[in-house]
């Protein structure tokens, strides 16, 4: 790598030295090492992200083809034990033939699906209209922001213990003739109290895979929620940044309030909105922590409510490494399809 | 459509508390004919585009009222107006093309697809456009965006149209071409316009009618020329023209007007101290004249040429006197002498700066 951003000066010396003079040793390393003296600056960097970045990313990769590979029991080289190169890891994962119990890799992949595609447009949307309202009042208009903004400085694990709270078929321990919040308000509907997270949680069954469709209320619910600041933060700057000229011409366009919405407001911050929905759904799909927030380390009755990470994790832990790497790459796969597509709409109809 | 504004006042409120509160406009009675195109100038802060915007609707007034026709509009909302607005930096629809852009106003009218098509087409004919109904703004020149905005402005069939500052964002001779075409196009449209503007060349050169407004107050109001000719006060008279007018400190003394020593006009009027201005073009050479002035350099024009002057009572730093260039003055004099045209020669009264007529 040359750097090509000297100064002129410096190329007209180096012309004159090139022609004829010879250089000594010293010299010519000098200007080696100046040549190449940019490799120092990017190499903080550089070596961070091959330790924490490539180094894994190259390891998953070659762990993933490894059969039967145990990473508690290590070989007399004291390297864990494999046997052989292959697809397998990747047949039984798809299969969902692990041999060990636990969760299934299908149901893990359609669960992450639903809470994905389910949530992030709609706590989107939610959040544009919300931000759209925002930007309408000019009382309190800072109180509300900094209301709407708190759920993100909280820890999602803590927002879903709170939750799973709410949802509770029993109240607390020392009241268990009491029921949860959302509950209470479904009782005044005259709505029987609905078992949401507990072992009586309703399910359809779709062959050998259930949807537990309560508990995906649940975690959808959680997800939009905890979505909103953030979303909220970013489409609220947006619209304050755009040019308050446009909503005079649609107005004395003979505009109505959801023309305006969806006509001007809508595309002219479409950047953000696309920005909000690719990261979302990369967001999503890797989604982990609230899964455990809201339903323990089992994820549901018996990985029910899994998700591919959890399902990563789940093996990570285990004897069972090459299953984790096999879904990981899975996953890698998987996201980086649908980004893909994602980008691609998002060039046909997004204005910058 | 005839507009009647009635003694329209626009306060804003002050933002500090215990601050001044802003008179935007003040008491503004304008009778505008209908088919005319009006000019409403002044300098930046004067009140003209709060005018604008609250004959568009988009500005509640504080007292006062807007007549369109006979029908009182004052509480009207915008979009029941029927009123076209071309804004100064256009605000064309960044995401929408041309075209879109052009029959917004129509698809919100819910007009059919055809018919939409066929009036933004027409629109885009008038201003000229019609090859780039399919480009989006930013690949548009100002020109161009210009002409969008007008095109939006007019594809609704206006009563009225007003026009924010339309010239100010394009260059030079873009200007002088546009403005004929704005000229043009309210012609051909017979639309009752109003159209905002610093510019007093801008406003002379195409206005029926032109108001000069100051701190929010109207000075006078009538034909670009007549204003030119017969200034109500010494503001109007400094704000219009280029060259600029020369102003004197003078007096008057016994039914002559004196500037300096000397005697340079005659007036009815009483002794009082004066503000004496002469248009450029009011001087004449004459080697025996009454007006003596130190002469700093000649500029030649081709069609004239200008006498930069000095003069201790100018209240300018120069005194610019514009004469035929096929006058011969004598060689490096460093003094002239020139007689002046009556008519071009104008007496304010130095405290109130109003015009003795």
């Amino acid at each position: 790598m040359k750097f090509r951003n000297r100064k002129p000066k410096e190329v007209e010396a180096d012309l004159v030295l090139n022609d004829g003079v010879q250089l000594s040793r010293k010299e010519k390393f000098l200007r080696a090492f100046k040549e190449q003296s940019g490799w120092l600056f990017v190499a903080p960097a550089v070596i961070l992200m091959l330790i924490f970045t490539a180094y894994p990313i190259v390891s998953a990769f070659i762990n993933a083809f490894k059969q039967d590979l145990r990473m508690t029991s290590l070989g007399v080289t004291g390297q864990p034990m494999y046997n052989g190169w292959g697809f397998d890891n990747f047949v039984r994962v798809l299969k969902g033939d692990t041999g060990t119990g636990g969760a299934n890799f299908l149901q893990c992949l359609i669960n992450t699906l639903v809470f994905t595609f389910v949530s992030v447009p709609l706590s989107t949307l939610l959040a544009l209209l919300i931000s759209v309202a925002l930007n309408s009042i000019k009382a309190v208009q800072k109180a509300y922001q900094t209301i709407l903004f708190l759920p993100y400085l909280t820890n999602s694990l803590a927002m879903g213990a709170v939750f799973a709270t709410f949802f509770k078929i029993v109240g607390t321990q020392s009241s268990p003739d009491t029921v949860g919040i959302v509950n209470l308000v479904l009782g005044w509907f005259g709505i029987s109290p609905i078992d949401w997270m507990g072992l009586q949680s309703p399910a359809w069954q779709l062959g050998s895979l259930s949807i537990p469709w309560a508990k995906y209320i649940v975690v959808i619910v959680y997800e939009i929620w905890s979505g909103l600041p953030f979303k909220i933060l970013i489409l609220f700057s947006a619209l304050q940044s755009v040019n308050k000229q446009y909503y005079d011409a649609a107005r004395i366009d003979g505009a109505s309030r959801n023309t305006i919405l969806w006509k001007i407001t809508a595309p002219m911050i479409s950047p953000q909105i696309s920005y909000l929905l690719v990261t979302g759904i990369m967001g999503g799909m890797k989604q982990y922590s609230a899964i455990i927030g809201l339903f323990d380390d089992t994820m549901g009755h018996d990985y029910d409510v899994g998700t591919i990470v959890g399902y990563i994790y789940q093996y990570l832990d285990s004897s069972y490494t090459g299953y984790a790497f096999a879904a990981s790459l899975i996953l890698f796969a998987i996201i980086m399809v649908i980004t893909a597509i994602n980008l691609r709409v998002s060039n046909k109809r997004v204005s910058y | 459509m005839r507009i009647s504004i009635q003694h329209l006042t626009k306060i804003f409120p002050s933002r500090t508390k215990g601050g001044k509160e802003v008179h935007a406009v003040e008491d503004m009675c304008i009778e505008i004919p209908s088919g005319k195109l009006v000019g409403l100038l002044g300098p930046s802060g004067c009140g003209k585009s709060t005018t604008l915007f609250m004959l568009s609707g988009l500005e509640n007034p504080t007292s006062g009222k807007i007549l369109f026709d006979d029908q009182d509009v004052t509480t009207l909302a915008a979009e029941k107006r029927g009123i076209g607005l071309v804004f100064q930096n256009y605000a064309l629809y960044p995401h929408m093309t041309v075209q879109q852009n052009i029959r917004f106003p129509l698809d919100n009218m819910r007009i059919k697809k055809e018919e939409g098509n066929a009036r933004a087409l027409d629109a885009a004919r008038l201003v000229q456009i019609e090859d780039l109904m399919s480009r989006k703004p930013n690949e548009l020149s100002g020109g161009q965006q210009q002409r969008v905005a007008i095109a939006r402005a007019l594809v609704k069939m206006p009563n009225v149209l007003l026009l924010d500052e339309p010239l100010s964002n394009l260059d030079a001779r873009l200007r002088l071409q546009t403005r004929e075409e704005i000229k043009r196009i309210q012609r051909e449209t017979g639309i009752t316009t109003v159209f905002v503007t610093h510019d007093q060349e801008e406003a002379m050169s195409i206005c029926d009618i032109m108001v000069v407004m100051k701190l929010g107050v109207v000075q006078q109001i009538g034909e670009p020329q007549s204003i030119y000719d017969d200034p109500n006060n010494l503001f109007v008279a400094n704000f219009l023209g280029t060259p600029p007018i020369n102003i004197f400190k003078g007096r008057i003394e016994g039914g002559k007007v004196y500037v300096g020593q000397e005697a340079i006009g005659e007036t009815s009027y009483d002794d009082r101290e004066v503000y004496v201005g002469i248009r450029p073009e009011g001087f004449v050479y004459d080697a025996h004249g009454a007006f003596t002035l130190g002469v700093d350099h000649i500029e030649v024009m081709g069609r004239d040429k200008s006498v930069v002057a000095l003069h201790e009572s100018s209240t300018k730093p120069t005194v610019r006197c514009i004469i035929d260039s096929d006058v011969v003055l004598p060689h490096e004099a460093t003094q002239l002498r020139f007689n002046i045209k009556p008519y071009k020669l104008f007496l304010f009264d130095a405290e109130t700066e109003e015009r003795l007529k």
